[in-house]
């Protein structure tokens, strides 16, 4: 009765496990997933992805992609993911102000998007560490 | 005391030698050899030759053992990438067969050559999908990766290709630069279905050319009503945005870009295979020949060693007697 969860980028399987719920951040906000959840194809936004294995949290940053959720199957396609036991704190935060002084320095509309998606990608492996410690 | 010996063999053998087996060694060598009543000229013409080919089979296997590095590195990259298009299989399946008016042929291919037949099958089975795929009111339109098929189509097929893009792996290849070449076809190229033409890598000496197809948005749509299973898709609630079509359109563009990830990595792996291989049949080609050529060159020493002796002791037996 336990959820199977598999999180795939183009360069690599990141998770491949039994997991007991997850909580994914879509476009239209956070959603719990418990096992014989209705199933669900929608698209991942930059965000958390929060895993329950066993009353232990695991979080990990997604950069955008898709998720199906099948019965009892789920498969998260991202373009990256990183666990958030990878990501080295000092270096997520140097990269947030590297990516917030991108943004004010950012002319025209396509070096402001990109500068946007750079900064929300930052911030979310910032939150990744800060979830892990709490 | 020797040389009155070899004086005394020299008469002994002065006769027979001069029978057949000078004259035929003489004749066959007459190609190789300059005007007839010359000596010895072309042990230096084989000599040059059997340097040659000693050095292009030196680069052969230099070549060869490059291919085999390059091909460990990117295999590993390949496989992973394998996983991506599964689930997409899984949720839209796959369906070569549709019906359809406009269709864009995406033909991977390489930039180098000396990679044995890849090339030349996926320029081949991408010829055929345009011959399938035309006919009354159907479009088919070419988008090319790699400068090998850019060649080849560009011959006969050149109003019909929209697109080419050379130099892919000039940086080793990596997802965002795949995705924003999938975005740049998606946004230059107007299509009801994309046909991805690449060889499968499936060991190091089978290449299966494939076809991959990814639907547009609006395709997709006809064919869930269909039925099949892509009216299965009906049965998954949308989430995440605010039509259905919106979701159904970024998925077709993320399809389209992992399965283009997947397809030229798998490209790159079979090119990496086909000239290993093909690189080592040109080295064991190469080896036969340099054993052809030590034969060619010892028999053509050998006569000319004779023929020197001969005419020794020929001079000697004619002063003395």
């Amino acid at each position: 009765m336990t959820l199977n969860l598999c999180v795939l980028t183009p360069n690599r399987i990141v998770w491949d496990s039994e997991v007991k719920e997850i909580i994914l951040s879509t476009n239209s906000g956070q959603i719990g997933v418990l096992p014989n959840h209705a199933p669900i194809a929608t698209a991942v936004d930059i965000g958390i992805l929060r895993i329950r294995l066993n009353d232990q949290w695991v979080t990990m940053a997604l950069m955008g992609g898709f998720a199906r959720i099948g019965n009892n199957k789920i498969t998260i396609l991202v373009n990256d993911a990183e666990k958030s036991s990878d990501i080295d704190p000092e270096e997520a935060q140097q990269t947030l102000e590297i990516a917030e002084a991108n943004l004010s320095k950012a002319e025209g509309k396509r070096q402001l998007i990109e500068a946007n998606l750079s900064l929300r990608r930052a911030r979310t492996r910032v939150e990744a560490i800060n979830m892990l410690s709490q | 005391m020797a040389m009155a010996a070899l004086r005394r063999e020299g008469r002994r053998f002065a006769t027979p030698l001069l029978s057949s087996p000078i004259r035929s060694s003489l004749i066959s060598h007459s190609q190789e050899q300059a005007p007839n009543g010359v000596r010895s000229i072309s042990t230096q013409v084989v000599r040059n030759r059997m340097k040659s080919v000693k050095n292009i089979q030196k680069i052969t296997k230099a070549m060869k053992m490059v291919a085999a590095s390059k091909l460990r590195a990117i295999q590993t990259r390949a496989e992973n990438s394998r996983g991506l298009w599964q689930p997409f299989t899984a949720l839209l399946g796959d369906s070569p067969s549709v019906n359809v008016k406009k269709s864009v042929i995406v033909t991977v291919s390489s930039d180098k050559g000396l990679c044995g037949g890849i090339n030349s099958t996926s320029v081949k089975i991408s010829r055929i999908l345009h011959k399938l795929s035309s006919g009354p009111e159907k479009e088919t339109k070419y988008v090319i990766l790699g400068e090998k098929a850019k060649a080849q189509l560009i011959r006969d097929s050149k109003d019909d290709i929209s697109l080419s893009i050379t130099e892919l792996q000039k940086n080793p290849l990596n997802y965002s630069q795949v995705s924003v070449l999938a975005d740049d076809i998606l946004k230059n190229v107007e299509f009801d279905a994309l046909r991805i033409v690449f060889n499968k890598f499936h060991s190091v000496v089978q290449f299966m050319p494939t076809v991959s197809t990814v639907l547009s948005p609006e395709i997709v749509e006809r064919e869930a009503e269909a039925g099949g299973k892509l009216g299965e898709l009906d049965s998954y609630e949308i989430e995440g945005a605010e039509t259905k079509g919106e979701v159904l359109q970024n998925l077709a563009e993320f399809q389209f870009s992992c399965i283009l990830f997947n397809g030229v990595l798998e490209n790159a792996c079979s090119e990496q295979g086909a000239r290993m291989s093909a690189m080592d049949s040109s080295s064991r080609n190469a080896g036969d020949m340099l054993d052809r050529l030590t034969l060619t060159y010892n028999r053509t020493r050998q006569a000319s060693i004779t023929t020197e002796l001969i005419e020794i002791i020929s001079g000697a037996s004619a002063l003395e007697g």
